[in-house]
């Protein structure tokens, strides 16, 4: 295969995206078609290229380092893989989902072009390329959201632009410093020890990769997209395409771009930001009473338990922080696709109006259940054998701490999917939506391969782990030492494993008590947590978005400009009354007009700068 | 055929009176057009002997005698020249339609090709004194076509930018007069050559600050940019577009950034002080946009900060830092100009330029939000526009220098920036839409091709970044990085 | 030396009178007679021709215009303007000579001598030779003149009324 297949990921998409952007919102099922098929063909790009596990494309473009420079090799192939897999299931299922749309030609176009930008992404070897691309999401992911069709749609959606904006600018910080550093913009040829400017450079690096993914402080935008953006969208960027690409970068920096060392000051930063996450979202996430912002906020949770992983430094950890990725952005995907087809046939995803539908939609109802089983870590699915490996790892950096604080995570997650999983299918049959049946295949489907593919991944973990995350790690064993996790994966009788049962017990327990507490109604069932004492004072600030720094930014912004502006104003009015006329040479405008003076004023700022900027001259000069 | 740069406008200007009288419209419509897109090409031709040979001098011989009339043209002038056709034609263009409102075209070319000579003039000779006779060609021209619509608030507004304008060229007199006590010629090279052999460090500082004092204010330098924000808004629209887009470049920046790369030289300590001027440009110009109600005041105050960036990014001293200024000057003279021409369109469409009062345009007139939009997110540093590869580079050019500090200035300035224009955009074209705005149409075809051309070139040059590079931004960033070899290298 | 600072002393006095005096037309004489100091000053340094220009352009051209100017629109002779300016404006005046004089002064030791230029010949030779490029700017300048006096000077009659 040629060199310049490399760039058909990209360009592909791309042309598609306008062509069916192009085609009159009266055509539905050509662009239908002609969606799934392209998708189709993107997926077999992906098989194609990742079979071919080594490819690069290397063209001189600018001079001073900035190359077009791609490089596909196992761990980018395997991204692209699942990027372009994403890319088929969300276009299958919003061939009926988003099917009366009114922007329907803006959708595809969005969801294609911004695949073309994620494989460039992911494909890109130069770190301008990078930039380019990982900006460029960011257009898509605005425009995405606003098709939402809310009146706060506009909002969300810039303020996932100005939280992206600046963890991207973050990243290019960090990309400048890097390159001061090693003197070089090709990814492949850095490897940097982190130190002083260097370890400055990863910080910042890093704020753009975990910004990217999600994670805390940067997360704020998700759960208001929740409700304010297509579900679809949900099912796509936060849940699948953001954290491939964040964690895959977060994980080349940790693996390739610096020597990330166990229990170096760098991990810690890692580990603290991951436990945090965790802990902290799904304590979010159990109170919520919306389907989709339940989702949201354990789509952040998760992703604590991936940059967890990855700062084990261990290569257990690391590769548990990996699978998780894989494992995350499927089961999430599928249950937002059974969100998604649960808002398609009653029309809301609110808990409260939800109940017992399993009976009319059991193929959604099976679906959801066996990825959140997958997402709450019950064996022997893939969320068990990712999370044994992050518990693992986490127990062998020697603080305790961060494994207590994944635990706790998974005992709060199994608890709200138990609250979520019966509020909507299972209990008493809700009187407030009409009777309804299953959804058409093109939405079920895609909910379905998914479970499968969770079962799958988890009961046959060599398949995965032989192939997408031993290699990725190659090299970075202890010599002597076999890099072999499939061995004990699904070993149950382990302390570790022994733990984590009893954490789904011990969910079972609160929820079973919530229930009852809540006079048998699911979505009560979390309750009596939110009304413990320190914590309902944490969660009423946190509804009032007193934690969320983007509220607290803007407020902030607001009056320091407000203020910066009456320091202008002010002494401009101060010079004006009592020192009118030239400090310097002398011209005095006749003027008279109504702003009597206010020539002078100016005159009297130039002036006043020409004094100002004569004396540091002479003074530098001396 | 480098002096037609000059002559020609001039010449042009001088019959179009005349022309007016037979016909009102249609004649100078053409005939300023078809003059400004001959320059246009005429400059692009240029590229090829500047690529080979480094620089190009001509001579005039006036009937075997040779009279004194000297070019010296090298890839920073071509830069200058081609930016300053490509974005005048397309406000010409654009005053095809706009021109309406105010009648008169053929006085209104006639200023608008003479100030257009006195740029390129300023931008082609090699002598310290034409150059201010030159700005003052394009300064008088200005004046005039700010006050061009006659009312109170022009009038007025143009008188301010006079008086100001007046004080700030009586200082570039004066510096030059002590370069010529100096020296003793006024030539570049000349004072190039001599100034080195000389140690009057004391006495060019006093004559570098009375530079930046005057330049800075031509190019609305905080603290000498309070004309700007009066001028810009009363102004006509393609006027605005000119002052903003050239003008204020041209006979600021271009002359600041001439005479210390090639004539006197870059110090550290200037570089110091006009990196510290610029910084103060981008934030305090940036803050004071966000509070502006009228879409030109905040388009005006923008324009002093993204001033701010070239000067910042021309006064860092290195290669790369030159190139990104060079760069981000081009892509800002094309976005302001698209951007000052669409506040014409939309108060063409509206009447008002409040925008408070605006409200939901962008389903009603999809041409002008659409070309707005780009222009915005282009000076904001979006990706795939042309502004993001020139900001990118400017912050490069500042880490690899060592200023982390400027750089975290630009970057979170970039954020301010995109901020107030995301503003523009939600108020003006998202949003419900005003009821007063039920029945408007789309703006004129020339106005609105005017603007499809420009946003077009914002996304063009974002997109095929790389051969815009090589072909202009090298040269001219060479140019000046050779600094004063540059000018001795040119043996006239 | 004692001719050349009442000249110079004369020159700034009549300019700030200009400024000051309330009376247009008694400002635009203040301006004529700053001049004319300026032109003998300039005769005095052997710029004849500098100082035949200044006389007849400043003192002479535009005076007039001031003059008729002044003649024709009569309204308002008076300018009504802040007190406080008169007080502040001198004060600030004093001030500034007193820097200046002493920044001056110091600077003026560190200026090089003047070295004889290659730009010399005769007032002739120099306008029309050596610097032709600076008549081509003054054509424009005038042209620009001229063609803003016929643009803001003209009859509005087909109005902007959209």
């Amino acid at each position: 295969m040629m060199a310049t297949t490399l760039l058909w990921p990209i360009i592909f998409p791309a042309v598609m995206a306008l062509i069916l952007f192009l085609l009159p919102s009266r055509i539905k099922l050509i662009r239908e078609v002609l969606a799934v098929l392209s998708s189709i063909v993107i997926l077999y790009l992906g098989f194609s290229l990742f079979s071919l596990k080594n490819l690069t494309l290397n063209v001189d473009w600018l001079g001073m380092g900035i190359n077009f420079d791609f490089r596909l090799y196992q761990f980018s192939a395997f991204i692209l893989l699942a990027l372009s897999g994403f890319l088929f299931l969300t276009t299958l299922y919003s061939t009926i989902k988003m099917k009366d749309h009114p922007r329907i030609r803006e959708y595809y176009a969005y969801i294609f072009l911004a695949a073309a930008f994620s494989n460039g992404a992911v494909l890109a070897n130069n770190f301008i390329l990078l930039i380019f691309f990982w900006e460029a999401l960011l257009i898509t992911t605005y425009a995405l959201i606003t098709l939402g069709l809310k009146p706060t749609s506009h909002r969300t959606a810039v303020k996932s632009l100005i939280i992206g904006g600046l963890c991207d600018f973050s990243m290019i910080m960090g990309i400048g410093l890097v390159w001061a550093s090693s003197g070089t913009l090709t990814m492949d040829a850095v490897h940097l020890e982190p130190h002083g400017l260097a370890a400055a450079a990863f910080i910042l690096m890093m704020i753009g990769a975990i910004g990217k993914a999600g994670a805390m402080p940067f997360h704020t935008w998700i759960p208001d997209a929740a409700l304010d953006a297509p579900v679809t969208f949900m099912a796509f960027m936060p849940a699948s395409f953001e954290k491939l690409l964040g964690i895959y970068l977060l994980a080349r920096i940790s693996l390739d771009f610096f020597e990330l060392k166990v229990g170096s000051a760098m991990a810690m930063v890692l580990l603290i930001i991951g436990a945090a996450t965790i802990v902290l979202a799904v304590f979010m996430a159990l109170i919520q009473k919306d389907l989709k912002k339940l989702l949201s906020f354990h789509a952040i949770s998760q992703v604590g338990y991936m940059i967890l992983g990855i700062g084990t430094a261990i290569p257990i950890g690391i590769a548990g922080g990996i699978f998780h990725m894989i494992n995350h952005a499927m089961y999430k995907t599928g249950l937002f696709l059974s969100a998604g087809s649960v808002e398609h046939r009653t029309g809301t995803t609110e808990l409260k109006k939800l109940g017992g539908l399993a009976r009319e939609m059991p193929w959604t109802a099976l679906g959801f259940s066996v990825c959140a089983l997958a997402i709450s870590g019950v064996w022997p699915l893939n969320g068990f054998v990712s999370k044994e490996m992050v518990f693992h790892g986490a127990l062998e950096t020697g603080y305790p701490i961060f494994a207590i604080a994944a635990w706790v995570g998974a005992i709060f997650t199994f608890a709200s999917f138990l609250k979520a999983g019966h509020s909507v299918f299972f209990g008493a049959r809700s009187t407030e939506v009409p009777k309804t049946r299953d959804s058409q295949w093109p939405i079920v489907l895609p909910i379905l391969i998914l479970a499968i593919l969770c079962i799958t991944f988890g009961v046959y973990n060599r398949l995965p782990l032989e192939n997408f995350i031993q290699p990725i790690l190659a090299g970075r064993a202890e010599p002597g030492e076999h890099l072999d996790f499939t061995a004990g994966a699904l070993n149950l009788f382990t302390p570790v494993a022994g733990v984590s049962m009893l954490c789904l017990l011990i969910a079972l327990g609160l929820h079973f008590y919530g229930w009852k507490r809540g006079g048998k109604k699911a979505y009560l069932a979390s309750e009596p947590i939110h009304h413990l004492p320190v914590l309902k004072q944490l969660y009423d600030l946190s509804e009032a978005r007193f934690f969320d720094i983007y509220e607290q930014g803007i407020k902030f912004l607001v009056w320091l400009s407000r203020v910066l502006f009456k320091f202008i104003d002010r002494p401009i009015d101060f010079i004006y009354e009592k020192v009118v006329v030239s400090i310097g040479r002398f011209f005095t405008g006749l003027f008279q007009k109504a702003h009597n003076g206010q020539y002078a004023n100016y005159l009297a700022w130039t002036i006043g700068g020409l004094i100002v900027v004569l004396w540091v001259m002479l003074k530098l000069l001396q | 055929m480098v002096f037609s740069f000059i002559f020609l406008p001039l010449v042009i200007a001088a019959c179009l009176p005349l022309i007016g009288k037979i016909s009102k419209k249609l004649i100078p419509d053409v005939l300023t057009n078809a003059t400004l897109a001959f320059l246009l090409i005429n400059s692009i031709l240029l590229i090829k002997p500047i690529f080979s040979r480094g620089s190009l001098l001509q001579n005039i011989n006036w009937f075997g005698e040779n009279v004194n009339l000297q070019i010296a043209l090298d890839g920073f002038n071509l830069f200058m020249l081609f930016t300053i056709s490509l974005v005048s034609l397309c406000i010409t263009l654009f005053s095809i339609d706009y021109l309406k409102h105010y009648g008169h075209q053929a006085n209104f070319y006639a200023l608008l090709l003479v100030m257009v000579a006195g740029m390129n003039g300023l931008v082609l000779v090699p002598d310290l004194f034409s150059i201010y006779l030159f700005l003052e060609v394009a300064a008088v021209a200005s004046y005039a076509l700010v006050a061009f619509g006659l009312g109170p608030e022009e009038l007025e507004a143009s008188f301010k930018y006079l008086m100001l304008s007046v004080v700030a060229s009586a200082f570039v007199l004066l510096s030059i007069t002590m370069i010529f006590g100096l020296t003793g010629s006024l030539s570049f090279q000349a004072v190039a050559r001599d100034l080195q052999d000389l140690n009057a460090s004391l006495v060019l500082g006093v004559c570098l600050a009375f530079f930046i004092m005057g330049f800075g204010l031509k190019a609305a330098l905080v603290p000498f940019h309070a004309w700007l924000p009066d001028a810009h808004p009363s102004a006509p629209a393609p006027i605005s577009a000119m002052l903003s887009g050239l003008l204020i470049k041209v006979s600021g920046v271009y002359a600041l950034f001439r005479i210390v790369y090639s004539v006197i030289g870059m110090t550290p300590v200037l570089s110091k002080v006009l990196m510290a001027m610029g910084a103060i440009s981008i934030v305090v110009a940036a803050l004071l946009a966000l509070g502006q109600a009228d879409i030109k005041r905040m388009l005006a105050y923008s324009s002093i900060s993204q001033v701010g960036y070239i000067i910042l990014a021309l006064a860092i001293g290195t290669p790369l830092g030159i190139a990104g200024g060079l760069f981000h000057l081009f892509n800002h003279a094309v976005a302001k100009g698209l951007l000052f021409l669409n506040s014409g369109s939309i108060q063409h469409i509206t009447g008002t330029r409040n925008l408070n009062e605006l409200g939901g345009l962008g389903k009603k007139v999809p041409v002008t939000a659409g070309t707005n939009l780009v222009g915005a997110l282009s000076i904001a540093g979006v990706p795939p526009l042309a502004g993001f590869w020139s900001k990118l580079i400017i912050i490069i050019a500042l880490v690899q220098a060592n200023h982390f500090g400027y750089a975290l200035v630009a970057v979170l300035a970039s954020i301010l920036t995109l901020w107030y224009y995301l503003l523009i955009q939600r108020k003006a074209f998202f949003g419900p839409l005003n009821d007063r705005w039920q029945h408007i149409k789309e703006a004129p075809f020339w106005m609105s091709a005017a603007n499809v051309i420009l946003a077009l070139l914002c996304l063009l040059v974002g997109i095929f970044f790389s051969p815009i590079f090589k072909t202009w931004i090298a040269p001219a960033a060479d140019a000046l990085a050779r600094g004063v070899q540059q000018v001795l290298m040119w043996g006239i | 030396m004692i001719i050349q600072i009442l000249l110079l002393s004369g020159l700034v006095l009549f300019s700030i009178l200009a400024i000051l005096l309330k009376d247009l037309l008694k400002a635009a004489l203040s301006l004529a007679v700053a001049s004319l100091f300026l032109g003998i000053i300039f005769f005095r340094l052997g710029a004849s021709y500098a100082g035949v220009f200044e006389i007849s352009v400043v003192a002479g051209l535009i005076t007039v215009l001031f003059a008729l100017t002044v003649a024709l629109t009569r309204k308002d002779s008076e300018v009504q303007e802040a007190r406080l300016t008169r007080l502040v404006f001198p004060l600030f005046f004093v001030i500034f000579l007193i820097i200046d004089g002493l920044v001056m002064k110091s600077l003026l030791q560190q200026v090089p001598a003047l070295p004889a230029g290659p730009e010399t010949g005769t007032f002739g030779d120099v306008l029309w030779k050596a610097r032709t490029f600076d008549l081509v700017a003054q054509l424009g300048v005038i042209l620009a003149g001229v063609l803003a006096v016929l643009a803001l000077f003209r009859k509005k009659e087909e109005d902007k009324d959209e």
